[in-house]
């Protein structure tokens, strides 16, 4: 080993330290001031996460599967794992083992920046010793696999169908710079250590390349221009980087430890919101997922276009992207990096300055027909009644707007609860309160939190212990929003499959095929995919469709978007039934009143809601009505 | 010899066009899937606004054209193009070669139980204004309580101008016949109480506006303006409507005992399979599209092939007969120009 030259700098380092400096400065900025925008709370509990042993293993493992290892878009499709994962991997593999080498034969040059990356050009080394060999095939071969995933990352651009994408992002002109100069480093860094294999030595790659360059260039003074071109691309990749999608790259390594400390979005544009818009690499997954997708118009409406639009502070174009949004929640379940599209257009709604604020602080809880004082005695004294399901007491159904609108269901159901001889109380049987999900929706909070707050004091009076619930819009919001106390929060698919698991309901199968259709707010919304399967296997034969669970396709009724018009959602029905009929079902079977009347308006079969086919296939249990305590009126 | 003319639909269309013809001196051939003739006015009761008995206008319309050739329970099943004119093969097994088809395919009532929050299918007090005419020529429905219902409503515009239901279009007909039907019923049981939730009443017909002010005056029925919002049952089994008073600007709550809502005309799905067949446009409405929707509306595009009553849209009953008489004289002008 020796060092080719004493002073151990050239000029051709500038660019790539201009380039450092400026981006090391830019994100310690930037991660200064998007920690200083956290709410108070959230910044100590994200500061005792990052000493919490727990989460900063969580964090680790996060990092290197996420960042590194792209552990998700493996799952999705294996070209594009490998593309990203390469270039990622590879790249951070060549940094690693160039800090390795310079601390192993040159120490007291550590300190310089600039130094493992252009290490081949300052030191030279022969392979004759085992460790020389050992390294120079190890930078080869992380080399080539870097230059791999370029390489497809070329060929995705022209064919992205290859890598199980149908449609990808438009590039601005800045990520166009990013992307071309990405796509320089490494090809230049090739040839400038090519120059120098026979002199700081090389291994396959490295130094096959010298030989052939020696042929027609044998001068060595040839090399100083190729690395100047290698620091070039370096620096101006590193300048626009902040400018463009590759922001991600600083930006997920923030955004990992911040979501693992349990942090939520609190404001549009600040805090946990603008560290997911940096994330977003404009990877384009949310295209193909995106409902509105098949209409080719609406592709700029997605995740992806609503983050760049953010960073651009296009507000005419960020209010009608958000608008626009079904709130399906699609772009978050398949975002490789975590941005919540859903979450980040309900933010941005509430920023909105609206003419006119509803208050609701004028309804009391005792005009309603079930309210603390309209109970009867008997209710509130359920506890010690002898009802039939196992927890004991009683359950409270709260049937909400959608399904007062689809009476079917909540005639079905509560059918379902007499059979099964369960002692229940329907909450809002005779006009009830909002649930407060479509003012959520709307991002208005204070309202939502107004009808939160008369739901909560009329169910916590109401002695129940369990509150059903027939929609899932509902459900979600009293599983995320409500502060029910010692009160199950339960929907009507878990419910009937408890039923039927504890022997009080049973049902005589048949060859009916269904097909189950996962409500967004059901299924990605609360994470409830199994009950309704294990329900209906027991009424039939359940088909799957195409897209099913995580990846359901929105029925294209949702309460989420305020702007999108009928004909628009037409297509986006038919879309979603199509994507249902895979497996040739007689029925199509969703838990979701919405969903139900939405697909029923353009279906060519039967669309029924998960109670209908339960009421209609169970056989009265013997242990039925007749052990039933007659409405507990002692 | 004379001249085939094939009407596919046995409704008062084709009856009356099958009639003109005839007197024409021409040989109509009437097709019809059903087992009856006279289409939905045959089940109808009574008709607008002079009360007349739907029986006898249908039965003078089969007696004029008794000498068509008709087939009953009888589809259209494919059809071959030849040099100039049709073989269209029946479903029956007969072959007919005609240069002449006239549409008269009518509609189809808008299916009611897709409109879920009305409880169509779900509540025993839920019926539509098919139902009701079925009644009146029978007497024969469960939903309706011997004594009459001591409340009752009806809803408009189910299924129609509503384009949560694709069905933007006026029926045209339902406003008059929920006033017509609500008279009747008033009728029958004078001490009920009768609501009309309406959106608009086009009231464009002759003496429909007297009809509507003696509903009120003579009868009185009360008209809400507002749409039903959304229908539930009480303990008792009675069906609790919520509406919105648009006028007074307020939500109303009532019980009633039977409920009927206004089903309305939309397009034929049949009918647009025929004339898929003949490769014939649909218009943007789902509905045949006319040569002209002005000036031609009982010709189709394409030469030799004409139209009558609703298959091109909501029509009334004398809207109807007076198209079919018309398209029965373009079919001769057709014929004598074309010779």
């Amino acid at each position: 080993m020796r060092e080719r030259f004493l002073t151990g700098y050239n000029d051709f380092v500038l660019p790539f330290m201009i380039g450092m400096i400026f981006i090391l400065s830019y994100c310690a900025i930037s991660l200064v001031r998007i920690i200083m925008q956290l709410p108070k709370e959230d910044r100590k509990k994200f500061f005792i996460s990052l000493v919490t042993p727990k989460t900063i293993a969580k964090n680790i493992r996060d990092i290197f599967c996420d960042c590194l290892f792209h552990v998700k878009l493996w799952k999705r499709n294996k070209l594009l794992g490998y593309m990203h994962s390469s270039i990622a991997f590879g790249w951070f593999m060549l940094i690693v083992i160039g800090h390795i080498e310079v601390l192993f034969y040159v120490p007291h040059r550590a300190k310089l920046f600039y130094f493992p990356i252009f290490f081949r050009y300052f030191v030279a080394e022969t392979e004759s010793t085992m460790k020389g060999a050992f390294f120079f095939f190890l930078m080869d071969f992380f080399l080539l696999m870097v230059l791999s995933g370029i390489a497809l990352a070329m060929i995705k651009r022209l064919q992205s169908r290859l890598f199980g994408m149908r449609r990808t992002t438009n590039p601005s002109f800045l990520d166009l710079i990013g992307l071309y100069s990405l796509w320089a480093i490494f090809p230049l860094r090739l040839i400038a250590e090519g120059f120098t294999a026979d002199i700081s030595g090389g291994s396959f790659l490295t130094k096959s390349l010298n030989h052939v360059l020696n042929s027609f260039l044998s001068d060595h003074t040839n090399m100083l221009p190729a690395w100047w071109a290698y620091s070039c691309a370096l620096g101006v990749f590193f300048i626009v980087l902040p400018f463009t999608r590759y922001m991600h790259i600083p930006a997920e390594m923030l955004l990992i430890p911040l979501r693992n400390a349990g942090i939520k979005i609190r404001h549009a544009r600040k805090g946990l919101a603008k560290a997911q818009v940096y994330a977003c690499p404009s990877c384009g997954l949310c295209i193909d997922a995106c409902p509105m997708g098949v209409m080719k118009t609406h592709i700029k409406d997605t995740t992806v276009y609503l983050n760049r639009q953010i960073r651009r502070n296009n507000e005419a174009r960020i209010e009608e992207i958000s608008d626009k949004c079904l709130l399906c929640g699609k772009c978050t379940a398949v975002c490789p990096v975590g941005v919540e599209g859903d979450k980040l257009r309900i933010a941005q709604r509430s920023i909105r300055r609206y003419a006119i604020n509803q208050d609701y602080s004028n309804i009391s809880a005792q005009m309603l027909p079930i309210s603390p004082g309209n109970i009867s005695p008997a209710a509130v004294s359920a506890p010690e009644s002898a009802a039939t399901v196992k927890n004991g007491g009683k359950v409270l159904y709260y049937a909400g707007c959608m399904t007062a609108l689809t009476p079917v269901i909540r005639k079905s159901m509560e059918s379902i609860l007499t059979k099964a001889g369960v002692d229940y109380e329907l909450m809002d049987k005779d006009g009830g309160l909002c649930c407060g999900r479509p003012m959520m929706m709307a991002g208005r909070f204070d309202q939502a939190r107004q009808m939160v707050e008369k739901n909560t004091e009329i169910i916590m009076n109401s002695g129940a212990d369990t509150l059903l619930l027939t929609c899932p819009i509902c459900y979600r919001i009293f599983k995320e929003k409500y502060d029910l106390k010692g009160i199950e929060i339960i929907h009507h698919t878990q419910y009937i499959d408890r039923l039927i698991r504890s022997g009080m309901l049973r049902v005589d199968k048949d060859t009916t095929r269904y097909v189950f259709h996962d409500p967004c707010e059901l299924g990605r919304g609360c994470g409830v995919y199994e009950e309704p399967r294990e329900v209906l296997s027991c009424a039939g034969e359940l088909v799957e469709a195409t897209k099913n669970r995580k990846e359901s396709i929105c029925c294209g009724g949702s309460l989420g978007s305020l702007s999108l018009g009928f004909d628009k959602r037409k297509s986006m029905t038919e879309n979603a039934l199509a994507n249902l009929m895979a497996g040739a079902p007689d029925i199509i079977v969703t838990a979701c009143p919405l969903c139900r009347s939405t697909f029923n308006r353009y279906a060519d079969r039967p669309v029924e809601d998960i109670a209908e086919i339960i009421d209609r296939k169970c056989v009265t249990s013997a242990a039925g009505p007749a052990s039933l305590n007659p409405g507990g009126s002692n | 010899m004379k001249e085939n003319i094939l009407i596919i639909g046995g409704g008062i269309a084709g009856l009356e066009a099958a009639g003109q013809l005839l007197k024409l001196g021409y040989n109509p051939i009437i097709v019809e899937k059903s087992d009856h003739l006279g289409g939905h006015v045959a089940d109808w009761n009574r008709l607008f606004p002079d009360m007349s008995p739907a029986e006898d206008l249908v039965s003078r319309l089969i007696a004029a054209s008794s000498e068509a050739n008709i087939f009953l329970n009888t589809e259209i099943s494919f059809v071959n193009r030849l040099k100039d004119s049709w073989n269209i093969m029946l479903s029956n097994g007969i072959s007919i070669i005609t240069r002449i088809l006239l549409f008269a395919t009518g509609f189809t009532l808008f299916d009611a139980s897709k409109k879920e929050e009305y409880g169509y299918g779900v509540y025993n007090q839920v019926m539509t204004n098919s139902d009701l005419e079925h009644w009146f020529n029978t007497g024969q429905d469960e939903r309706i309580p011997e004594e009459g219902p001591a409340a009752m409503g009806f809803v408009h515009c189910v299924g129609s101008r509503d384009e949560k239901a694709r069905n933007p279009q006026c029926s045209k007909v339902c406003c008059i016949t929920a006033v017509k039907q609500a008279i009747e019923m008033k009728q029958k049981f004078p001490e009920a109480m009768i609501y009309c939730f309406y959106m608009d009443l086009r009231m464009f017909g002759k003496k429909y506006e007297d009809f509507y002010i003696s509903a009120q005056k003579d009868y009185g029925i009360r008209f809400i303006r507002g749409r039903v919002s959304e229908v539930s049952e009480n303990i008792e089994g009675k069906l609790v409507v919520k509406a919105e008073d648009t006028l007074s600007g307020k939500p109303v709550k009532v019980t009633l005992d039977l409920l009927v809502l206004m089903s309305g005309i939309v397009c034929n799905q049949q009918t647009c399979k025929t004339a898929g067949l003949l490769s014939l446009p649909i218009d943007s409405d789902g509905f045949l599209k006319s040569r002209d929707n002005i000036a031609d509306i009982t010709e189709a595009p394409r030469e030799g092939i004409f139209y009558a009553g609703t298959c091109t849209g909501p029509k009334t009953v004398p809207e109807t007969l007076a198209e079919a008489r018309s398209a029965a004289l373009e079919i001769h002008n057709y014929i004598l120009n074309g010779m």
